[in-house]
């Protein structure tokens, strides 16, 4: 049973990495580039669990780094996503789930990732971040993550439920 | 609160992020970097089929940039419709025009690059901060790391890294960055560094008395053996120069001719020119740029090559044109090379 839940988390994760730099990133929206792998990473977190968060959060984070053109420091966006993954699983409580409430967590997530990263970087020694854009940068990710959020939250919650029956966190 | 479970895999996947940081940090090879490899490879692979399955999709991307550019594009095209007008009745300012462009043509096929085109496949996020890209050519197709990358405006970038079949493209907008630049006219060298964004380029000139000028277009400078950078590229336009001649730090901002964010078609220069083209692969420009042309060239000579800095009535040249112009010129038109593979 572990196993399936893991392949599903995998499945969905690199699902996610891949669309993220071959579709999100390619359609040179303003701002930040959608964070289909934080809004992903949550909604794992949220049909399945903390500790399944924090395994998803793990992933997606090696993943997006170890994809190509990756250029990061391997691991940074990996600590970064353990911790939303664990967080959004464990905080919220499974009665008030509602499609706002969920859209509202998703967008704090993927800003909170952005800002955690590039402070993490900087601290870290590297002087790719820019900090003046870092705000705007906050903010796109988050609203993009809000838009998001509905179809990706539902979608895997149904995927979730089909493929591994005796998760039942809802 | 925690369950022993949830604690033991939360400590594993800490302690296992926490590890890739300090490894990577000290950099260099290893088991590490083979790891690093394997993985490229195999999402690459799998980032080939998903960008030929979304390719409708990403075809359509742009479409944020063109509805910007659309107000700006009518004004343009208002004033290339009276042009156009006035040109009518007179069919010899249409010939002159004409001849100019061939001239145009003939003169930016003297670089006699020999490159490997590819397409684009995957971009880096925004928020990473780096500017890298994944095209569809590795080293099956003889890409080597450190060749140039170049498309039919100018320099791209280099290779930074390549896999069987994709490379990793670090752009020269990257702030990790830094070619050999020359200004074409003065033959003025300096390092143009990348900014992190996506439309301008710093020049550090190494001589603090060099005459640069607003519109003063750079080539490359070159490296020892073509590599990271082969001679006379076009890199960009001048924009801006801070700091008076002879103060310390003189640093001019450049806009690079291509348009990073917008890139499709690019070529991975395999063989550069025998002998440095000096500033021919940009052409007229800086003749121009001495003594302007009293009739503005065409705007598919604008789309074609560099603006000709300075005329103002040029000045919409450099702006970015619409994907699908921009991939045409890219293809027939492209300044600079004689393709490799191509026929």
């Amino acid at each position: 049973m572990v196993w399936r839940q893991a392949l599903i988390i995998g499945a969905l994760v690199l699902g996610a990495v891949i669309a993220e730099v071959t579709v999100l990133s390619r359609l040179g929206l303003p701002g930040a580039t959608p964070d289909l792998v934080v809004v992903t990473i949550v909604a794992i977190a949220l049909a399945m669990g903390p500790t399944q968060g924090a395994v998803a959060g793990f992933l997606g984070g090696v993943l997006i780094d170890l994809a190509p053109p990756g250029d990061t420091l391997l691991g940074v966006n990996a600590i970064v996503y353990i911790a939303i993954g664990y967080i959004t699983g464990s905080v919220v409580d499974p009665r008030d789930r509602t499609v706002p409430i969920m859209m509202g967590i998703v967008g704090l997530a993927a800003g909170a990732a952005v800002l955690a990263t590039s402070g993490i970087d900087t601290m870290l020694g590297s002087d790719r971040v820019s900090w003046e854009d870092v705000p705007g940068l906050v903010l796109s990710s988050a609203l993009y993550a809000v838009i998001m959020a509905p179809v990706v939250i539902l979608l895997v919650a149904w995927l979730v439920r089909r493929a591994t029956p005796e998760v039942s966190v809802t | 609160m925690l369950s022993r479970r949830t604690r033991i895999v939360l400590a594993v996947l800490v302690v296992a992020s926490l590890t890739f940081v300090i490894l990577d940090l000290r950099g260099g090879q290893g088991p590490f970097a083979s790891v690093r490899t394997v993985a490229a490879n195999v999402l690459g692979g799998l980032e080939r089929v998903a960008a030929t399955v979304f390719s409708p999709i990403t075809g359509a991307g742009g479409w944020w940039s063109d509805m910007r550019d659309q107000a700006a594009q009518i004004d343009t095209l208002q004033e290339e419709n009276s042009r156009l007008q006035s040109d009518l009745q007179t069919l010899t300012g249409d010939k002159a025009r004409a001849d100019a462009l061939d001239a145009l043509l003939r003169v930016s096929s003297v670089g006699k690059y020999r490159f490997v085109p590819a397409e684009v496949i995957a971009v880096g996020p925004a928020q990473d901060f780096s500017w890298t890209i994944t095209i569809d050519a590795g080293r099956n197709d003889g890409i080597e790391q450190d060749m140039t990358v170049i498309n039919g405006d100018g320099l791209v970038g280099r290779v930074l890294k390549t896999t069987a079949s994709t490379s990793t493209v670090v752009l020269i907008v990257d702030s990790s960055s830094a070619v050999g630049g020359r200004v074409a006219t003065t033959e003025e060298i300096g390092i143009v560094a990348g900014t992190g964004r996506q439309d301008s380029l710093e020049f550090q000139l190494l001589d603090p008395m060099a005459d640069v000028r607003k519109g003063d277009a750079l080539v490359t400078f070159g490296s020892k053996g073509g590599r990271p950078y082969a001679p006379g590229l076009p890199i960009g336009e001048v924009v801006d120069v801070s700091g008076a001649p002879g103060q310390l730090t003189r640093v001019a901002t450049v806009r690079p001719f291509a348009d990073v964010s917008q890139l499709s078609v690019v070529g991975v220069v395999t063989r550069p020119p025998r002998e440095d083209p000096r500033d021919s692969v940009l052409p007229k420009s800086s003749a121009l740029a001495v003594t302007p042309s009293p009739a503005p060239l065409g705007a598919a000579a604008d789309q074609a090559t560099p603006s000709p800095s300075g005329a103002p009535e040029q000045e919409t040249a450099a702006t970015p044109a619409p994907t699908k112009k921009k991939k045409a010129s890219t293809t027939e038109t492209a300044a600079t090379p004689v393709p490799e593979t191509g026929n």
